[in-house]
């Protein structure tokens, strides 16, 4: 009988988790607050957007939908870089500071995360 | 004179491209007077390529760069050089598995023809070209004729592939390697110019 009560309780905050998903996007201050995440596109050998603003520690997400490999590389000194993106790899990185970035294998291929101030 | 070759390599792939066969090109100029259906006026010298002798063209012309690049690796010290036949060895085997993937998906099988032979043949003469150099001479010569081969290639990769495939996914293919192509030939001639 303990157990039966137990199972309910379970499926009951279940049904609350699911409820509450749900009914997440309604609510807009969740939205505003903590960190944002940002994709860039690299595809027919550019970054897109080759100008994009964050806020400090928000996430960046690109994604290589081009058709040969790439990196995302600190522009000049490589001083943080991703691993070579094969198509359809992902890179993820944290943004704490503006900075140029370009590709390694590309140098032609340049862009800007900026800081919002 | 090693300029001069490899552009005449480059001038050779490019008449193979553009019609296939220089030749011909009477025989193509009598036929037309009794054919029945006129020629296409956007294209009226080419005979058109089909899709799979597209696909074939397509993966030799990468293949040849990439061995070009081995090539490259093998007799060549310089750092630039050597970076950049790696960029080439990478980026052209990441189109041929793209073009290989969507031939086998479409059900495409590429036909060997006039243009692949023609493109072997010029990879057979500028291997032999290759094979007396060493040195700054090599270099020199590998970056000179990997900008003359790029601009060929994306003269005939715009001019003639492009506007002969009937594929979408095809034609969508090819045309996305082109931004790649100018990147290529803007790095070759950067190359080639360090070295005169
Ligand atoms: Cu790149």
């Amino acid at each position: 009988m303990k157990k039966f009560f137990q199972i309910v309780a379970v499926c009951f905050s279940g049904c609350l988790i699911l409820a509450g998903c749900n009914n997440g996007s309604n609510s807009s201050t969740v939205e505003n607050s903590g960190p944002q995440r940002d994709t860039v596109i690299i595809k027919l050998m550019a970054f897109t957007p080759d100008t994009l603003t964050v806020n400090k520690g928000d996430t960046v997400v690109w994604i290589n939908q081009d058709i040969v490999a790439h990196d995302v590389s600190h522009f000049p000194d490589r001083a943080w870089h991703s691993d070579t993106l094969n198509p359809q790899n992902v890179f993820v990185k944290v943004i704490d500071d503006s900075s140029s970035y370009f590709c390694s294998i590309h140098p032609t291929m340049r862009a800007t995360v900026l800081l919002k101030k | 004179m090693r300029f001069s070759a490899a552009l005449g390599v480059a001038m050779f792939i490019l008449a193979g491209c553009n019609s296939g066969n220089n030749d011909q090109a009477a025989a193509t100029a009598d036929s037309a007077q009794t054919a029945a259906t006129p020629a296409p006026e956007a294209a009226p010298q080419q005979p058109a390529l089909n899709d799979a002798q597209i696909a074939s063209i397509a993966v030799t012309a990468n293949q040849i760069d990439v061995d070009y690049g081995k090539i490259a690796l093998d007799k060549s010290k310089n750092p630039e050089i050597r970076k950049f036949a790696e960029t080439m060895i990478k980026d052209h085997s990441d189109i041929i598995k793209q073009a290989t993937a969507l031939a086998t998906k479409l059900n495409v099988t590429p036909e060997t023809n006039k243009t692949t032979q023609d493109l072997l043949d010029g990879q057979t003469k500028m291997n032999e070209t290759f094979k007396g150099l060493t040195g700054d001479a090599f270099d020199k010569a590998y970056a000179q004729n990997e900008a003359a081969y790029h601009d060929a290639v994306v003269n005939a990769v715009k001019n003639t592939l492009i506007p002969n495939t009937q594929n979408a996914e095809l034609k969508s293919l090819i045309e996305s390697v082109v931004p790649l192509l100018d990147h290529h030939l803007q790095m070759a001639k950067d190359l080639a110019a360090k070295f005169k």
